[in-house]
């Protein structure tokens, strides 16, 4: 009965506090603009003690892997030992201090440029299997599109400008200006619509995200 | 107020009124989808993976609780619901990572909620929702070691993502596991459509919940999308005969 009452209660109060943040994009009430903006303080502060909340817990994971000496347990020791020293770095220094920016420029900017670069040669492969796994009209004309767009916006051979390099850049513009254009629409315009029906839910204690 | 604000209340009115009013019907006249072939085989890959003792795994995408982004997310989280549900009778209960520290507390609560639900408590660790990292890229840096230490053959990606949407996948892949992806960024869409076993192309991530049978405001929710699509589309092509009527004019 008292996890009812409580869980009524959660409900009410998201229920409350999103109709307000709600209200607030359409009614230009200064009441309900202000109340809407202590509403959105409130939440940009806790989401950045729930960061702080899930730094602990991804420590607590690795710092278990290393104690068990799980499968992977060293892989787990660095992340530890690198998340310590940047974050005392951080803290002592601030974070736009030459030391912090020495470790983010250092190891993290190439670390995420390499994952790009594995990205390109992961969709490669990808275009690959694709045709190889789901060979159907629609795989051959994502995969078609996707070399006529490599085609026409890349650079020619030589730089040489001939009708057919002409030709290939007019029907990249036209397939990315038109059919491109209208289809994310359509796909945006879907996806619009999946969004509020998700926010009507939450907003309607139907989705209790915060648990029932 | 303005005359937009008036149009957007009285838009949603009408999507809460279509809401109602399909749960009503819903006993009377039930909903009949077209078949989304990516949900029946997550269907059929979760009872194998529970069959076979391994782990599914929810990604709830790198986007944050706050901001616009959060939408397909909380879509994952309703799904999450019931794949925990489903696999509350495994060995290895279901595991969610995320790329915010708020969606990864509120995958712990819905997990711990749920189990309570159906009466199995003790399946619920703090660890089985996991913030992977901050920033989209080292989550997806995170991702390759969970899937190979924890024994996941189902990889289900509902949330927001950018282009670490392609290495999520890929990551999946690799292992030869199950993965099923969806997203609300378009290009995002793209990627998982070429990497993706089983893609899911435009809103079909938020309809989620109604083809996992979460519940009755789930396909009621669905079935107002529909109206309201179509309700659009004829608005569009009447727009359309119209502003080509006036040309000549």
């Amino acid at each position: 009965m008292r996890v009812l009452r409580l869980s009524a209660i959660w409900a009410a109060l998201a229920l409350g506090v999103g109709l307000f943040v709600l209200l607030g994009y359409f009614v230009e009430l200064g009441f309900i603009q202000n109340l809407r903006l202590i509403f959105l303080r409130w939440a940009v502060l806790l989401a950045a003690a729930a960061l702080i909340v899930g730094l602990v817990n991804l420590l607590a994971v690795h710092w278990r892997k290393v104690s068990l000496t799980e499968q992977g347990w060293i892989y787990s020791g660095v992340l530890i030992l690198s998340f310590t020293v940047t974050f005392v770095l951080a803290l002592v220094f601030r974070p736009d201090s030459p030391a912090a920016l020495f470790i983010f420029n250092t190891f993290q900017l190439p670390l995420e440029a390499s994952l790009m670069a594995v990205l390109a040669v992961s969709l490669l492969v990808a275009g690959f299997r694709m045709v190889n796994r789901r060979r159907d009209l629609l795989s051959l004309l994502f995969v078609g599109t996707a070399l006529m767009v490599l085609l026409g916006t890349g650079p020619t051979p030589g730089g040489v400008e001939g009708p057919v390099v002409i030709a290939l850049r007019d029907f990249r513009a036209w397939l990315s200006q038109v059919w491109a254009a209208g289809g994310a629409r359509g796909i945006l315009l879907g996806v619009a619509l999946g969004a509020t029906a998700t926010g009507l839910r939450v907003l309607l204690a139907a989705d209790r995200p915060y648990g029932a | 107020m303005t005359l937009s604000g008036l149009q957007g209340l009285v838009a949603l009115a009408v999507f809460v009124a279509l809401l109602v009013g399909f749960l009503a019907a819903n006993q009377r006249w039930p909903a009949h989808f077209r078949r989304i072939p990516a949900y029946e085989a997550l269907r059929q890959a979760i009872e194998r993976a529970v069959e076979a003792g391994e782990r599914v795994h929810v990604s709830l995408g790198t986007g944050s609780v706050i901001g616009p982004e959060s939408a397909p997310a909380l879509a994952g989280l309703a799904a999450l619901t019931r794949i925990a549900r489903a696999t509350s009778i495994s060995d290895r209960p279901v595991l969610v990572t995320a790329g915010d520290g708020a969606m990864a507390i509120l995958a712990r609560d819905s997990l711990r909620s749920t189990y309570q639900e159906v009466g199995a408590s003790e399946l619920y660790e703090p660890t089985s929702g996991r913030l992977l990292g901050a920033t989209p890229l080292s989550y997806a840096a995170g991702l390759p070691a969970v899937l190979a230490n924890e024994q996941v053959s189902v990889h289900v990606l509902s949330g927001a993502f950018g282009l670490e949407a392609g290495l999520a996948a890929d990551f999946g892949e690799r292992a030869k596991l199950f993965v099923i992806g969806g997203t609300d960024d378009v290009q995002a869409q793209a990627l998982f459509y070429a990497i993706a076993q089983h893609p899911l192309i435009g809103e079909e991530v938020f309809a989620s919940g109604a083809y996992l049978d979460v519940g009755p405001m789930h396909t009621a929710s669905l079935r107002a999308q529909d109206f309201i699509r179509f309700g659009l589309i004829l608005l569009i092509l009447l727009g359309v005969i119209v502003r080509t009527l006036e040309g000549p004019l």
